[in-house]
């Protein structure tokens, strides 16, 4: 009897354990949220880098390597843009035995930029630079919607080797939330439509994804090498082609520096649009779709309040 | 032009303004040996702003400066009361055990808030070029209200005598205000070049505080008018730009010292000497590197070979500069094609036919593969030029040692330079 009541003990505790969800860590809010969006109630997701913090220069706490334990699925964003990511999974490895499955070419290990097609790589930087340090291209690819495709296909490969049991499940979750950004996509064109070619000043080169779908013009940006301020040349250069092609827009991200954007529209009269360049960045950007509304929505006002 | 004039006035005026005050300080500053204390201000000030932050207060507002205040002035007690703390450790210790811990304290406030890291960077790190007229209204009454008041307590403010912690306090008191708006308008580094160069050089050369203040504020002027100039010509962040200025404004007025006071002789004979020397020793250094090391980095031969291209195809033979050559041009026509898709693509996002997801994804491929072609090249160029200097390196290094020693000027006399150096 007393062998009986401990193996049906070790049952129930491993059908428990069956039902534990499956521990998610992303670097950022937005691969949070496409990783619900595939997950659904099977996945447990914490992101690293808060809302609204510049998660390219992230500085891992310790509590980061702690989150990683126990986990079976990691997510990043890839192109040199979390880079600190790498030093944290060393961490992780370290302290746990068990923490293969997330280390680059595990089964649990999705770099996000997988396969996308990656715009304004320029080598090893000999060209004329154009916003970004990187290598290897504007690391920027979630802000194109479209790319949600490659980007959960990504999530959907690790989340169904990891839980082979569940795949047919994240497969269907995939599907009906690609559904739902293709017709939100046919929406968001239509109104950015009157926007198209319209030139803009952006106070860095986030936007390129973005500009790419909607057909926007981002004619310059204000900080051309991640925290170097712009020379006057620069500057002047600018205000030319703000008068020019009569730009009336400054988009700049929450955490950007606001008074070279001020002084710019002081000059030229244009008005400063704050857009989320992630989920979280402004309030109404809670998800990855609501990013979007959110973003195109505040494009929108700045373009009416004139 | 006139755009170069009208982006460069504002900073040009804002920069007037602050050597103005910041000369004064800083022949004070040098005086009472606290050469840092004007970081160790800003920062707590930025500390204070930080704790504002943390609780609700937007930037701009009063309690935001009343917070910075409140702190500046704590921190000017601390510093008034521990001038003399202590004769075995200097108080400079103290000042820079109060910079580190308020830039720490800042950075463990921060990381509890969003955005909190970019507003503390905001606070050190202003931008001169960027201010404009409309700060002038409000840094101009209050500097013009401390000088006066330093004005009116010389006396009890000058370094000589005895002094009293309560006109100590005053001194660092003032000095913090000063500084906690001008950081916040042209930023750390800047501040502090134009708290110590300019009365530095005025020091160095004039006896009187109103001399030693009239030569700063016009080596200043100068200073911050080349460094304008040079930051739009050369197209560079013009802060930057000023600092450097500043710095090599020093090293000139220290080089020109000894002109001036009639020894130029004796000095010009002994920079000869130094200069023959440390040449002859980066040769030895070279040479020693190019034996040991030949297909490491020869920052010296890179230099040569930069300046006089035709220096490379002297040691290469006929066959490697065939292959360097053809390489280079490779290296070049990859880079300018893949320019040409980047601009390509780029236009196209929002002028004439749109390119398909497919179109991109092959520029996309297409840039990955020259930059992969160019690193190839430049790899055979590199490997190519490393095989020449090792063939060379025997010949070359001997060459670069005589060199070195032909400028030795003999034992005696390099005995004789150390002595002179000595003195």
């Amino acid at each position: 009897l007393c062998c009986g009541v401990v193996a049906a003990g070790v049952a129930l505790a491993s059908a428990s354990l069956a039902q534990e969800r499956l521990r998610v860590v992303t670097t950022t809010t937005d691969l949070r949220s496409l990783v619900e969006a595939v997950g659904g109630y099977r996945v447990d997701v914490t992101n690293i880098v808060p809302a609204n913090v510049d998660a390219e220069e992230y500085q891992p706490k310790p509590s980061d390597a702690i989150r990683l334990k126990n986990t079976r699925v990691v997510v990043r964003v890839g192109l040199d843009y979390d880079l600190w990511f790498d030093r944290l999974l060393a961490q992780a490895a370290l302290a746990q035995a068990g923490a293969h499955g997330i280390w680059r070419g595990g089964a649990g290990y999705v770099d996000a930029s997988a396969a996308i097609a990656v715009l304004d790589i320029r080598g090893a930087s000999v060209g004329p630079s154009d916003g970004h340090a990187h290598g290897s291209g504007n690391p920027h690819h979630w802000l194109d919607p479209k790319n949600a495709d490659i980007i959960t296909g990504n999530i959907l490969e690790a989340l169904a080797r990891v839980d082979p049991e569940h795949g047919a499940y994240y497969e269907a979750n995939r599907i009906a939330f690609l559904r739902r950004i293709e017709a939100k996509i046919g929406e968001w064109t239509a109104k950015l439509a009157p926007l198209q070619s319209r030139a803009m000043i952006a106070y860095h080169n986030d936007w390129a994804y973005f500009a790419r779908r909607f057909r926007l013009n981002f004619a310059g940006f204000i900080e051309q090498r991640p925290g170097v301020p712009p020379s006057p040349a620069h500057l002047a250069e600018l205000i030319r082609i703000m008068r020019e092609q009569n730009v009336r827009s400054i988009v700049r991200q929450p955490f950007e520096p606001e008074k070279d954007a001020r002084f710019l529209a002081e000059k030229t009269g244009a008005t400063i649009v704050v857009l989320a360049g992630s989920v979280g960045g402004l309030p109404a950007a809670a998800d990855y779709i609501s990013l979007f509304d959110a973003n195109v929505e505040a494009l929108l006002a700045a373009q009416q309040s004139r | 032009m006139s755009d170069a004039i009208s982006l460069l006035w504002p900073p040009f005026l804002v920069a007037l303004c602050l050597i103005g005050i910041h000369a004064y300080f800083g022949i004070q500053v040098l005086a009472r040996k606290v050469i840092f204390v004007d970081l160790a201000l800003a920062q707590i000030a930025a500390l204070g702003a930080t704790v504002a932050f943390m609780l609700g207060h937007p930037t701009q507002a009063p309690a935001t400066y009343g917070y910075s205040l409140a702190f500046t002035l704590l921190a000017a007690l601390l510093l008034a009361f521990t001038r003399a703390w202590s004769s075995r450790v200097p108080q400079e210790a103290l000042i820079g055990v109060i910079y580190v811990v308020a830039a720490a304290a800042a950075i463990l406030l921060i990381d509890r808030a969003p955005q909190g890291a970019e507003h503390l960077k905001q606070i050190l790190t202003g931008n001169i070029l960027t201010s404009g007229v409309s700060e002038l209204f409000s840094i101009v009454p209050l500097y013009l209200a401390i000088g006066l008041l330093h004005f009116g307590l010389r006396h009890r403010l000058s370094t000589a005598g005895q002094r009293s912690w309560l006109w100590e306090f005053v001194f660092y008191a003032t000095f913090g205000v000063v500084v906690t708006s001008s950081v916040a308008l042209a930023g750390v580094l800047l501040v502090f070049s134009f708290l110590i160069i300019p009365a530095a050089i005025g020091v160095l050369y004039a006896d009187t505080l109103l001399r030693q203040l009239a030569l700063g504020w016009s080596v200043g002027a100068l200073a911050s008018a080349a460094g304008l100039a040079a930051s739009f010509a050369l197209d560079l962040p013009t802060g930057a730009a000023m600092v450097c200025t500043f710095g090599v404004t020093l090293a000139l007025a220290g080089m020109a010292r000894p002109f001036l006071r009639g020894q130029a002789v004796p000095a010009l004979k002994r920079a000869g000497m130094v200069a023959r020397c440390g040449l002859a020793f980066v040769l030895a250094v070279s040479a020693l590197q190019l034996m040991l090391a030949p297909r490491a980095d020869q920052p010296l031969i890179d230099a040569f070979e930069y300046a006089f291209p035709a220096l490379r195809t002297a040691y290469l033979n006929a066959g490697e500069a065939a292959v360097y050559g053809d390489a280079k041009l490779y290296a070049e026509r990859y880079a300018r094609e893949a320019e040409q898709l980047n601009v390509t693509e780029m236009r196209s996002r929002s002028q004439g036919e749109a390119l398909d997801d497919a179109a991109v994804g092959r520029i996309s491929s297409f840039l990955k593969s020259y930059g992969e072609m160019r690193k190839g090249e430049e790899f055979v160029m590199a490997e190519v030029r490393g095989r020449a200097r090792e063939r060379l390196r025997w010949p070359l290094a001997a060459a670069m040692l005589m060199a070195g020693v032909a400028l030795v000027p003999g034992v005696a006399s390099l005995f004789s330079s150390r002595r002179i150096r000595g003195m």
